[in-house]
């Protein structure tokens, strides 16, 4: 079935109508990025496409005194040009600079890495180790959700992602990523590790890790964060925690084909991520 | 771990079509209105710059520069045959072809200047800068222009054939000097090898080229660039994946070849020691420059981790998978 008709959506307000009436039959439409080639490849069939690119309210990065929101139609690159995402933060700067090439991150949105739902989506990690909160509306209300709950309960057809949004980091917080990708730019993710570590001390007094590419969503390593907690990094640890999350991949990857060769490579992701932590648990500079 | 090695690669290289095949390559140079220099030849461009070479060529000869002359080629009803764009023969076959024929219309050009200039003899006539001149009287002199306008009527143009030399190899004994000129090279790179990931980092490279004589230094050392980024694509990246005779990576998302940033910056040294059956010395590069990279790098993998890869590409999951079978990661 060919596209009828593409709407330019003006407001929020707009857009939600428009999916309320449509439904199944319509699709969102910002950058682009995925859903062009899953319609060149008839993945999808909509009639109508709304795009929501120029739909102002869904647009940038907002600060209030508890939270940070990003707006869903942001795109990496604005993400990546970001004061807010230079220190302590700059986990999700560091996703989100891996992100395909220049001409992906200017036109591809983090609303758009959620709602598409990839395993490897680079920017959901971060967003997770930092416990955000996805924010949906529709004709019937507003709908938040963990985005460590969103992948069991994902957006519906008459649903718009509006924003993510996750609390402040304190001074003794810090967010970081590492990616492995078979070549330098323009890599579809092997597998990624994003960290969210409180230090008091030298102890870890709070860690999420969650994980890409490792399951059929990035998902919360809990086995990793429950041998962490309470430890401080050192090799011993590290290593450790490379043990425990191989310990859960093969269980969890059994007879996958990928597990041989993902089960060894994950210890230089991890170690990348605890390493750059430790870096700056230490006061020093990773970046 | 991450451990670096250092490779090197060597390569010498048969051009054109060698052992005793006919190999043949033909140009015309004509005199065209306004005195410009139209230059016929079967050579095709592939993004090797045979079309700014091929002028280049024509230009030295005839004491013009690149812009007096118009390269007509890519058409097959216009022009005579100069063999195909392979072999790496384009340089030196079909460069001396157009210097036979430019050199030939340049004896043309002297005899018609002779009439024009009531002189007795062609001797000391020389070209410059689209005029014919006689060097011991230096006022004596007409142009290329006012011959085309003088000769209009007729068409003055010259023909030039090149057969390349090769002899045939003996079939019995596989003995023989089947090819001529050959090209030679040689490629060091130095990488790192992270035995967890498998991922092979290219930190330097150093990537010298015989060339005869580089016609044009600029575009010999994209060639050089360009072989190497294909061969490093050759190398650690490209893998169709053929699995029962289906291509399993049949997209760019899968079939990954080096991106610029990849690539590296290659330092590129240029060897001239020109070849006496070349125009100016000056034999072909466009296939050699791919060949010695690939050794180099397998040979830097070596020097790393002591693994010797045997078959391509190296991706990261195939260099693991030789780890593990090697038993060097526990």
């Amino acid at each position: 079935m060919d596209i009828k008709k593409v709407y330019m959506g003006r407001s929020v307000e707009e857009v939600v109508r428009l999916l309320g009436e449509y439904e199944n039959k319509a699709k969102v439409i910002a950058g682009g990025t995925d859903i062009v080639i899953a319609l060149r490849n008839k993945v999808i069939e909509p009639e109508l496409l709304i795009d929501i690119s120029k739909v102002e309210e869904l647009k940038g990065i907002k600060e209030d005194e508890e939270y940070i929101t990003i707006g869903s139609i942001t795109t990496f690159t604005e993400i990546v040009e970001s004061e807010i995402f230079q220190s302590n933060l700059y986990g999700l700067h560091k996703a989100c600079k891996m992100v395909g090439s220049p001409q992906i991150r200017n036109k591809g949105t983090i609303g758009g890495n959620i709602a598409n739902g990839s395993p490897a989506a680079d920017s959901v990690p971060p967003l997770m180790a930092l416990d955000s909160i996805v924010t949906l509306l529709s004709i019937e209300g507003t709908r938040e959700i963990s985005l460590e709950d969103y992948y069991y309960d994902s957006i519906k057809e008459n649903e718009l992602l509006v924003n993510v949004k996750f609390k402040k980091p304190k001074d003794n917080q810090v967010l970081t990523f590492a990616k492995l990708g078979l070549r330098k730019a323009l890599a579809i993710s092997r597998l990624t590790l994003s960290s969210f570590i409180e230090f008091d001390d030298n102890i870890i007094t709070s860690i999420r890790v969650a994980s890409g590419a490792l399951a059929k969503f990035p998902m919360r390593e809990k086995e990793v964060e429950d041998y962490l907690l309470g430890k401080s990094l050192n090799e011993e640890t590290i290593e450790g925690a490379i043990e425990a999350l191989r310990n859960s991949m093969d269980e969890r990857l059994k007879g996958r084909p990928t597990l041989p060769y993902k089960r060894i490579a994950i210890s230089t992701i991890l170690r990348e991520i605890l390493e750059e932590a430790l870096v700056f648990e230490k006061g020093v500079k990773a970046w | 771990m991450k451990k670096r090695g250092i490779g090197i690669g060597v390569s010498f290289y048969g051009t054109g079509y060698g052992n005793g095949f006919p190999d043949i390559s033909r140009a015309k140079a004509r005199l065209l209105p306004g005195g410009r220099i139209g230059i016929y030849c079967g050579v095709t461009e592939v993004g090797q710059g045979a079309k700014t070479a091929m002028i280049q060529i024509g230009a030295e000869i005839l004491g013009l520069t690149e812009k007096d002359i118009d390269l007509i080629h890519e058409d097959t009803s216009l022009m005579p045959d100069s063999g195909t764009a392979a072999a790496t023969r384009q340089t030196y076959n079909t460069g001396n072809a157009i210097k036979i024929a430019c050199e030939n219309l340049r004896s043309k050009l002297f005899e018609k200047a002779k009439v024009e200039l009531g002189l007795n003899s062609t001797a000391g006539l020389v070209l410059d800068s689209g005029e014919v001149v006689l060097s011991i009287f230096p006022q004596k002199r007409i142009s290329f222009k006012s011959l085309s306008e003088i000769y209009k009527d007729e068409i003055i143009e010259a023909e030039g054939e090149f057969v390349a030399q090769t002899t045939t190899m003996d079939p019995e004994t596989g003995q023989g000097a089947p090819y001529w000129p050959y090209t030679f090279n040689a490629c060091a790179v130095e990488v790192e090898v992270d035995t967890n990931t498998g991922i092979v980092n290219l930190l330097r490279a150093t990537f010298a080229q015989d060339a005869g004589r580089a016609v044009n230094p600029h575009l010999l050392e994209g060639q050089m660039d360009g072989g190497f980024a294909m061969a490093l694509g050759y190398a650690l990246f490209e893998d169709l994946k053929l699995e029962k005779g289906v291509i399993k990576n049949n997209r760019f998302s899968k079939y990954l070849i080096p991106t610029a940033m990849d690539m590296i910056d290659v330092e590129k040294i240029i060897i001239e020691d020109p070849e006496m059956t070349a125009p100016y010395g000056a034999k072909g590069i466009g296939e050699p420059v791919i060949i010695p990279i690939a050794p180099a790098i397998l040979n830097a993998i070596y020097n790393a981790i002591g693994i010797r890869i045997t078959e391509l590409p190296v991706t990261p999951e195939n260099l693991m998978k030789a780890i593990r079978e090697a038993g060097v990661n526990k």
